[in-house]
């Protein structure tokens, strides 16, 4: 095949990660009928990804995680985009069962295989100017907006390798705007699903929130799929933008099956005396990266950020985190915990980075493991950089197993050794989940943790 | 049935599980229903494991000997099916399990004890809970606190009462319940006590101590003295007046020859 000589040619520079079905070709096939600055902004992060090697486990945000190994570039397909509409009676059971764990919302978008199948929006809200639509729909409704935020301040190619590559071959993905003073009393729920005809496949979304000054909304993504019979890429980017005094509260809970592999990158810009909470809750997929940058643009501006996982059987996860001080006077606490059992593995690598003249800033960071088997392993690295010095900031970080006073005391109340462990461990978790204040949305996480316990 | 007794312990021998040095030397003991027996003795006498043995704490090993609870095999059994056939210990040290509420913990033991294709009655367990708070003097939202998660030691004991009052056990194991309290958390655990044993006269206390104290509240059938792992006197409640004046010092010739 000529193209395929063509691409193994790097022309003066690195073209790692450069495959048959991962090429300029795609690019192209994607940026032919849009319009020229989507085009262009899809060429050059193509650009910048041939440009960036393959990371190895020798950089310090991979040395746990052995991308080259894991995932096999090579193998996978191009996921395809194609026109889709949800039809619930012929729904995957496991889909509708996510669906209804919590149907109260704002709005609902649902997702097939990469493509959007479904919206709706409460008419008040669309009548008040809110913005639930499909990416891809986004690209001739919402030209201005896209051009101006999509890939560019939040999560621009240059970010990385990864982004690089989603900002070139996105499909489709979500937009949700909501205008200067709008409260969205319930979340929007987004459901993420990936069937076996999706397996093999390398998968691209894009998810960009735009809260305007004043205004209140949570997101809540769901991704999530059966055992994927081949190595599947899903690469979710995500751009959160909260403007000056907005409320913004976003839960992404990944439930994929064995043989994805999950990339998700995120980055949050919470400006003046804004509130912009995150919780990333990693349940399933085989390998799941978690990269979080949360930017404090403005004085007064606020990020918690939670995190749960719970992994099982070879289940490897890896979350490298960022609060970025920019701005003085604004505050940020990260709070991730995990259980792993079985030969599951968790990285946890964070950093608070504190900008010069961001004075007044508290930034706190706490990572907690509990290890429920020999051969469950857990590495913590919390980081400091300051810049600035009128700070408080701290970081903390343990890695412990299921203590064996706990499990008596609760066995001789008359628990069985299996009952006593998970009511240990729900309780080690739900720490996280009792600090987000979304009831029916913490029920629902909570009962799907204490679903995989029972395995 | 009734005259059977609820507990007999033969002959226990006992030790620190990774170590070889032995602690109990032989222990016999019966404990017929509705009885209240205790324990008293100095540090180290071998009271705790004891209690720890026959809880069946992964720590502690019985070596020799044997203990029939309501007709079985105590020894044999693992420590929630001991709890299930109507053990209890309430503990010197009751454990920290954060993030659970005495409430979901509580509800957990119980849902426990039911056939798996049984649910607990949620409504009967909320009346239930109310009931024996309000009948422990405790404060409603007690039970919404993380288990023992920052108690006073006062509402640690507080706490394993409650918990005793809602299991219903047949025995009650009670190891220095009274351990580290002021005279009013005292009271309170002599109080939860004596309302239970009114309550179900067939419900039997062996309650282990160092002071003679929580005796002042609570009124034993029967004490036993026991000094370097063995019992070594056993009466009625005179035998903790006597201990009260001269001490233990004068048990231990006994426990030597």
């Amino acid at each position: 095949m000529a193209e395929s000589t063509k691409i193994q040619e790097p022309i003066g520079g690195i073209m790692e990660g450069v495959t048959e079905a991962l090429n300029a070709d795609a690019v192209e096939a994607l940026a032919g009928g849009e319009p020229v600055w989507l085009a262009e902004r899809r060429r050059e992060a193509w650009s910048a990804y041939e440009r960036t090697p393959l990371p190895t486990t020798r950089l310090e945000e991979w040395r746990y995680t052995d991308l080259r190994r894991k995932l096999k570039l090579d193998s996978l397909r191009r996921g395809e985009w194609a026109e889709r509409t949800f039809d619930r009676s012929g729904a995957p059971e496991r889909l509708v069962q996510a669906m209804d764990a919590d149907r109260a919302a704002s709005g609902h978008l649902v997702e097939f295989d990469g493509a959007v199948a479904h919206v709706d929006l409460l008419e008040e809200l669309a009548a008040k100017g809110v913005t639930l639509t499909p990416l891809r729909k986004a690209i001739s409704e919402q030209g201005e907006l896209l051009e101006s935020l999509l890939a560019t301040e939040a999560l621009p190619a240059s970010a990385g390798k990864f982004q690089a590559l989603n900002a070139a071959l996105w499909t489709d993905g979500v937009l949700l705007h909501v205008p200067r003073g709008v409260r969205l009393e319930l979340p929007v729920r987004v459901t993420r699903w990936f069937s076996a005809e999706s397996a093999g496949a390398a998968h691209f979304s894009r998810t960009l929130i735009i809260a305007e000054e004043g205004s209140q909304v949570s997101y809540v993504d769901e991704v999530l799929s059966d055992d994927l019979p081949a190595q599947t890429l899903i690469s979710s980017a995500v751009e959160v933008f909260a403007r000056p005094s907005a409320q913004v509260q976003y839960v992404s809970l990944q439930r994929l099956g064995r043989g994805a592999f999950h990339l998700s990158q995120q980055r949050t810009l919470a400006e003046r005396d804004s509130t912009l909470d995150t919780l990333n809750v990693s349940l399933g997929a085989s390998t799941a990266r978690l990269d979080l940058n949360a930017r404090l643009l403005g004085p007064g501006a606020n990020s918690d950020m939670l995190g749960l996982y719970f992994g099982d059987e070879d289940q490897h996860f890896d979350h490298n985190t960022s609060q970025d001080h920019v701005a003085p006077h604004a505050n940020s606490d990260l709070l991730y915990k995990g259980a792993l059992d079985g030969d599951a593995r968790a990285v946890f690598r964070g950093i608070i980075k504190v900008h010069p003249g961001a004075q007044q800033t508290d930034a706190y960071q706490t990572n907690r493991n509990l290890l429920l088997s020999e051969e469950a392993r857990a590495d913590s690295l919390p980081n400091l950089e300051i810049e600035a010095d009128d700070v408080r900031c701290s970081h903390g970080a343990t890695v412990g197993q299921l203590d064996q006073d706990s499990l008596f005391y609760l066995m001789s109340r008359g628990m069985p050794r299996s009952v006593a462990e998970r009511l240990v461990v729900m309780g080690f978790l739900g720490e996280v989940l009792s600090r987000l204040p979304l009831g029916g949305v913490v029920e629902k996480i909570s009962g799907i943790v204490e679903e995989k316990l029972h395995g | 049935m009734s005259d059977t007794p609820i507990l007999t312990i033969r002959n226990l021998h006992g030790k620190v599980a990774d170590e070889d040095i032995e602690i109990l030397h032989g222990v016999d003991l019966e404990i017929g229903r509705g009885e209240i027996h205790a324990i008293m003795g100095p540090n180290g006498s071998g009271k705790s494991t004891l209690a720890k043995t026959l809880s069946g704490h992964p720590g502690y090993e019985a070596t020799d000997g044997e203990v029939i609870f309501e007709g079985e095999d105590l020894l044999e059994q693992e420590p929630d099916e001991r709890s299930q056939s109507g053990l209890f210990l309430a503990f010197q040290y009751p454990v920290e399990i954060p993030g659970v509420s005495i409430a979901n913990f509580l509800r957990t033991a119980l849902q426990a004890r039911l056939d798996e294709d049984e649910e607990l009655d949620l409504f009967d367990f909320q009346d239930q809970l109310l009931s024996r708070m309000e009948l422990l003097d405790m404060d409603p939202t007690f039970a919404e606190r993380a288990v023992n998660d920052g108690f006073s030691g006062g509402e640690k004991k507080r706490n394993e009462i409650l918990q005793m009052a809602m299991l219903q056990p047949k025995l009650a194991l009670m190891d220095e319940t009274d351990s580290g309290l002021d005279i009013d958390a005292l009271q309170v655990v002599a109080h939860g006590v004596n309302a239970l044993a009114k309550e179900n006269p067939e419900m039997s206390f062996l309650i282990i101590t160092h002071y003679q104290r929580l005796l002042n509240y609570i009124r034993p059938d029967h004490v036993h003295v026991m000094v370097g792992g063995r019992i070594v006197r056993s009466g009625g409640p005179e035998v903790a007046e006597e201990l009260e004046a001269s001490g233990y010092e004068s048990f231990k010739p006994a426990a030597a020859g």
